[in-house]
């Protein structure tokens, strides 16, 4: 294979990964403060909600995940970073599995199980973000590599 | 590299225990049905699932002659088939029976992952089939064999309660009450009806309307289902639900008699006593031995528990905000049937063909998807002393599914006593009216 369609391909896959990686965070986060809000007030609408926003969520992380799989593990340039923020979305995406389950329950009886997992789930992918923000400069140059 | 390896041993236990708990979570009975019938059932500590119990038999039918087993004494024939969903069966003056067909109406908005998944889950067994939304008449043929059958009454929406008082035929509809001018012999209802009185219809997450007339004929009793398993639908969509409403015939002005009765599907007068007796499916997904469905007395404005408790004082936690002084005063029920039975028939017998059964309610069990293993799918007959259950339940009709509970037959629903003091059946997964009568000897 030639450099240019490597690098036209990486390029692509890069887009994808940016289009559809904040997807399921930001439905993650808003899950997590629908629990929040159906915590404090029994109001169902918002564990309901919650319960769409982890299951869509999920979906949307299938192909983001897999593109980060293929870029820790078997890319040129590996980082110790990328490697935590890899288990970090595995993390997150098993705690998010559970709670798809946990939040197939009958109202209250997702909480307060479903409230922690969203927790777990946001917080591995904040401190996921924290990790590579902070090797930021080894990832470009891991992407420059690559181009 | 050394170090890779060991966070991938890290991931793959992780994975492999989520599988675990996620297999495990398929949870079977501990206890018989048995253990759990009659009075003052034992009632294990409620679990939280990721899924809950499930079983549900593939639809089957029944094959060529093929018919469910009777307890000894008895004989079964089949007057009717190919009936669409039949559900309640009504004995007329003149020995013509009336089936109410009719099902679901599918109106229940989609609102949560879970019911995507959850109804094509279900309707497997052939439990989910079209309902006809009619009546049909059954006129006995002079030779012997499948009766006569007539389309009766059309164009119903989702009817299963049915009453005769006099000359007025009550249908209940899932959002109301017809009343029709019943003629005697006549193959096809002359009067188009006029609505009586309308029944809560939002979301109609149970719908059936069961019904029955006082022994005076002045009020309907309707048993209105809740709208959700466990107030997971919002308690406001629950205004008139997991109630038994009192219509007066003559005003329609009706009120709820009595409530926190999760799902009443049966309501009948018990003979000796003239107190207004109910069956009521309990709640699902916090165990397969939870909660018992039972047969219990209706006291007029007695509070039975739904949604906050079950069995008097049992509080179900998913159930927010709490309602502690509502749950102080919760009737605990009469008489339990098992763990998701799903009763749906109730008749007390008051024949003398089956003179084994006078004196007690044969109560037909529907069957359930979360219970594994099966439960219900049976008719079976509680005996009663001085106006109460004074025993055991006994099978009386079973073998509606396989022995491997892989297939379904059919499934008992409404029934109903002819004159001759057989015991009618409608069975809504087979499609069939069945005639359980005493054995020839």
């Amino acid at each position: 294979m030639n450099s240019t369609s490597q690098a036209s391909r990486s390029s692509i896959t890069s887009a994808i990964f940016d289009v559809l990686d904040p997807i399921p965070f930001g439905f993650f986060v808003a899950a997590l403060v629908f629990d929040i809000l159906y915590v404090e007030t029994f109001t169902i609408l918002w564990v309901k909600a919650a319960a769409w926003l982890v299951s869509i969520g999920l979906l949307f992380a299938i192909v983001p995940q897999l593109i980060n799989l293929g870029r820790t593990w078997f890319a040129r340039g590996r980082t110790k970073a990328l490697a935590i923020n890899f288990w970090l979305q595995v993390a997150a995406i098993v705690a998010a599995i559970f709670n798809a389950f946990v939040h197939s329950r009958d109202a209250y009886g997702s909480m307060p199980a479903g409230l922690w997992l969203s927790v777990v789930t946001v917080l591995a992918l904040v401190i996921g973000r924290i990790v590579l923000a902070g090797d930021r400069v080894n990832y470009r140059e891991y992407r420059h590599e690559q181009a | 590299m050394n170090k890779h390896e060991h966070t991938r041993r890290h991931g793959l236990v992780l994975a492999a225990a989520s599988l675990l708990a996620l297999a495990g979570c398929g949870e079977k009975a501990n206890l018989a049905p048995a253990q759990q019938m009659g009075e003052n059932p034992p009632l294990p500590r409620p679990k939280a699932y990721l899924l809950p119990p499930m079983k549900v038999p593939d639809f089957a039918g029944w094959q060529g002659d093929a018919r469910p087993q009777v307890a000894t004494g008895l004989q079964i024939e089949k007057i009717a088939s190919g009936l669409m969903h039949p559900r309640q069966v009504l004995v007329l003056p003149n020995q013509d029976v009336l089936v109410v067909e009719g099902n679901g109406p599918g109106e229940e908005a989609i609102t949560t992952p879970k019911q995507l998944i959850a109804g094509k889950i279900k309707n497997q067994s052939g439990k989910g089939g079209k309902g006809g939304n009619r009546v049909t008449l059954l006129r006995r043929k002079p030779g012997g064999g499948e009766w006569d059958k007539f389309v009766y009454i059309e164009k119903l929406h989702s009817p299963f309660g049915i009453a005769l008082v006099g000359d007025a035929l009550y249908v209940a509809n899932t959002g109301n009450i017809m009343k029709y001018r019943y003629t005697p012999g006549e193959t096809k209802m002359s009067d188009p009806g006029t609505e009586l009185g309308d029944l809560p219809s939002t979301v109609n997450h149970h719908w059936t309307k069961a019904m029955v007339a006082s022994p005076d004929g002045k009020y309907l009793y309707v048993g209105s289902g809740s709208n959700s398993n466990a107030g997971e639908n919002g308690l406001e969509v629950e205004y008139r639900r997991a109630a038994v409403l009192e219509v007066d015939a003559a005003t329609v002005a009706s009120r709820v008699f009595a409530s926190g009765i999760r799902n009443p599907t049966g309501l009948q007068f018990e003979p000796q006593s003239g107190k207004l007796w109910a069956i009521a499916n309990e709640r699902d997904e916090i165990g397969a031995d939870l909660v018992p469905d039972y047969l219990t007395s209706v006291r007029e404005h007695g509070f039975y528990g739904w949604p906050y408790s079950y069995y008097g004082q049992h509080v179900d936690d998913r159930v927010r905000p709490q309602r502690p002084d509502l749950v102080k005063k919760a009737i605990v029920p009469d008489y339990a049937l098992g763990s998701h039975v799903a009763a749906l028939g109730l008749l007390f017998y008051t024949g003398d063909a089956l003179p084994q059964y006078k004196s007690g309610a044969f109560i037909s069990e529907h069957g359930s998807w979360d219970r594994a293993p099966l439960s219900g799918y049976k008719v079976v007959w509680v005996p009663f002393a001085n106006g109460m259950p004074s025993g055991k339940a006994q099978d009386v009709v079973t073998g509606f599914h396989s022995a491997d509970e892989k297939h379904l037959f059919g499934a008992p629903v409404g029934l109903a006593q002819d004159a001759d003091g057989g015991l009618l059946i409608a069975d809504d997964v087979g499609n069939v009216v069945w005639r359980v009568t005493g054995a020839r000897r």
